[in-house]
């Protein structure tokens, strides 16, 4: 029974790491600035992921206390951290998203190659 | 008043001042300037004090900040670094330039004393925004991809980051600094190469010479003082509690300090020299927790009126009107910045009656008697770069005023820039003499023989450094795959070889 519940935390970590490979990998092969652009997003996503999944190990309920009590919380911990990261990335990509506009005008095809001489 | 509240609103005053400055850039300036000069002397005093005092901001749960002999000498050095920068070159201001800075300070200091993982990964996130636009303010197609890149560097090392932290949560339950003992190697090892990447230091700081090189002045001279600070002072203060990472420390800065130093000497351009040489100097700055802190606000402050004084004034300069067009002006500028420029470097090559001096010694004696054989050999390889620096510019010196006499007038010497440089020595030269114990004949021996067996190993390969190609790591690859390799490393030094 807990080998059981340990290989089903750990089935549930998989999907997360998975992507983490994937957005590692389009970093790293991306022959543009857009494809490196989503790429680490990809990555943020995973990361956000990580952190809500932890968070959900104690329990499913939402972490508000009402009337009824319930014996299963999410840990509010993470939860109310990843907030922060969350928005953080966001502002990544959007200056990110700028500074993609601005060089377009010289580099329409946005390539390293181009860019890094 | 509460003490705790005091120094909570001296760390908040500038970046309240930078976001009003938006609205009235004129009338905050002076406010400005005048809150990093009371940032400045107060931390000066506290640090000669040995002033120690560690609060909770909010009530119990709070945020832990810590003013101690990590974050004074710290937030002494940014503060001195933007008001150099301030007085020195206002004029080349763009518009949103002083208000940028002031928030970099705001986010810098906060990165300096918290005490918990992720009030680190707020200010870090902050400073890199705030270096993003710095580099960004130059505005030509070259900076605005370097500022892509390290941008993009720097989000995926505070990703890295970011998964350590939620893996030595898992382990600890808590993100406070301190209970990072509990935390398993592998989230020890994602946290250490994140704050690597943002400090600069070897492998993952190979953005920084390309950033130097294409930033403007002030930029730049912003960028190596107090940027690649931020990740000092958690790393010091990591590696004083955990011995694995205090031992692995050795090992990536001594990668750091020696191999960055020999690509700087092989580097052709000026700038990018420096860009290397500061890599290096982090590296050696790492390898003792106690005094990292110290060292890296020497060599910001050092690096700092380096780049300000490195290139002459040009004819463009004195084309637009920002210099007037009189002979003598603008040779004793240029001499005053020669000097400067020769002290700040004598003063990273650890040269004795320099603040520099102090600072070098205090760290090599600190190490155990096996690790200052590395602090030899890279102050060795630092001279060379210096003496290759200092006779560069003097030959651009030559160069630029060959068979010119101007006349010697008093009140062409005595203009702003002049007073503020000619302080700035005077500072470097009469801090070395606080700590007066350090001058022992050994020591003082031993850095001037480094210093003359560095110059002579400069007129060596002399020769070598034209035929070399300059060393062509400008890729995004090379910056996005850096953080990985290095966390490779640490885990594979703390699980297996446990250097």
């Amino acid at each position: 029974m807990h080998f059981g519940q340990e290989l089903t935390s750990l089935i549930l970590f998989f999907p997360l790491v998975v992507l983490i490979i994937i957005g590692c990998y389009g970093l790293i092969n991306s022959k543009n600035i857009f494809n490196a652009l989503f790429s680490l997003d990809v990555i943020d996503t995973a990361t956000i992921s990580l952190f809500v999944l932890i968070a959900a190990s104690s329990g499913l309920q939402t972490p508000i206390t009402g009337l009824r009590r319930y014996a299963n919380y999410a840990d509010p911990y993470p939860q109310a951290i990843i907030l922060t990261a969350i928005v953080i990335g966001f502002a990544t990509q959007a200056l990110l998203s700028a500074i993609a506009l601005r060089l377009s005008r010289s580099n329409p095809l946005l390539r390293f190659k181009d860019l890094e001489d | 008043m509460n003490v705790n509240i005091i120094l909570t609103c001296l760390i908040f005053f500038p970046i309240i001042i930078g976001f009003l400055g938006c609205l009235f850039p004129n009338k905050f300036f002076f406010v400005g300037v005048f809150s990093l000069l009371v940032s400045s002397v107060l931390s000066f005093l506290g640090l000669l004090n040995g002033f120690n005092e560690s609060f909770v901001l909010v009530n119990q749960g709070g945020i832990l900040l810590s003013f101690d002999k990590f974050s004074l000498p710290l937030i002494f050095g940014t503060s001195i670094v933007l008001l150099i920068t301030f007085s020195l070159r206002k004029k080349y201001f763009s518009h949103y330039f002083y208000q940028i800075s002031l928030v970099l300070f705001s986010a810098l200091s906060i990165c300096f004393i918290a005490k918990d993982l992720i009030s680190i990964y707020i200010a870090l996130e902050l400073t890199g925004f705030c270096a993003f636009l710095l580099i960004a303010d130059k505005n030509t197609n070259k900076s605005l991809f370097q500022s892509f890149q390290y941008l993009i560097g720097g989000g995926l090392a505070m990703l890295i980051y970011l998964i350590g932290v939620i893996q030595a949560f898992t382990y600890t339950g808590s993100f406070a600094l301190d209970d990072l003992s509990l935390a398993p190697s592998t989230a020890l090892c994602l946290i250490v190469a994140g704050l690597l990447t943002k400090s600069g230091i070897f492998l993952c700081g190979i953005w920084v010479p390309n950033i130097y090189t294409n930033a403007s002045i002030q930029s730049s001279s912003i960028l190596s003082g107090c940027v690649t600070c931020a990740g000092i002072a958690p790393i010091s203060r990591m590696s004083q509690i955990l011995t694995p990472i205090s031992n692995s420390m050795i090992v990536i800065g001594v990668l750091s300090a020696i191999l960055a130093a020999i690509l700087a000497i092989f580097e052709t351009d000026d700038g990018r020299t420096l860009g290397w040489s500061s890599v290096s100097q982090l590296g050696i700055s790492i390898l003792s927790p106690s005094y990292a802190c110290l060292y890296v606000m020497q060599h910001g402050i050092c690096k700092c009126l380096l780049f300000n004084t490195l290139n002459e004034n040009s004819d463009s300069q004195i084309k637009n009107g920002l210099i007037k067009n009189n002979d003598s002006i603008s040779y004793h500028q240029d001499l005053i910045g020669l000097i400067t420029f020769i002290i700040a470097g004598l003063s990273i090559a650890g040269f004795p009656f320099i603040a520099g001096f102090t600072t070098k010694t205090l760290l090599k004696y600190d190490l155990p008697s096996s690790a200052q054989l590395i602090v030899s050999t890279s102050a060795l390889l630092t001279s060379a770069i210096y003496v290759k620096l200092i006779i560069s510019k003097l030959k651009r010196f030559r160069f630029a005023y060959y068979k010119k006499t101007p006349s010697i007038n008093i009140k062409s010497i005595l203009n702003q820039n002049n007073l503020i440089l000619i302080f700035c020595i005077l500072f470097l030269i009469s801090t070395s003499f606080l700590r007066f114990d350090l001058f022992k004949t050994i020591y003082i021996t031993n850095s001037l023989s480094a210093l003359f067996i560095g110059g002579i190993l400069y007129l060596c390969v002399m020769g070598i450094e034209k035929n070399i190609e300059s060393s062509n790591i400008r890729k995004t690859i090379d910056i996005i795959g850096a953080p990985f390799i290095v966390a490779a490393i640490l885990l594979a030094n703390l699980t297996y070889f446990k250097l």
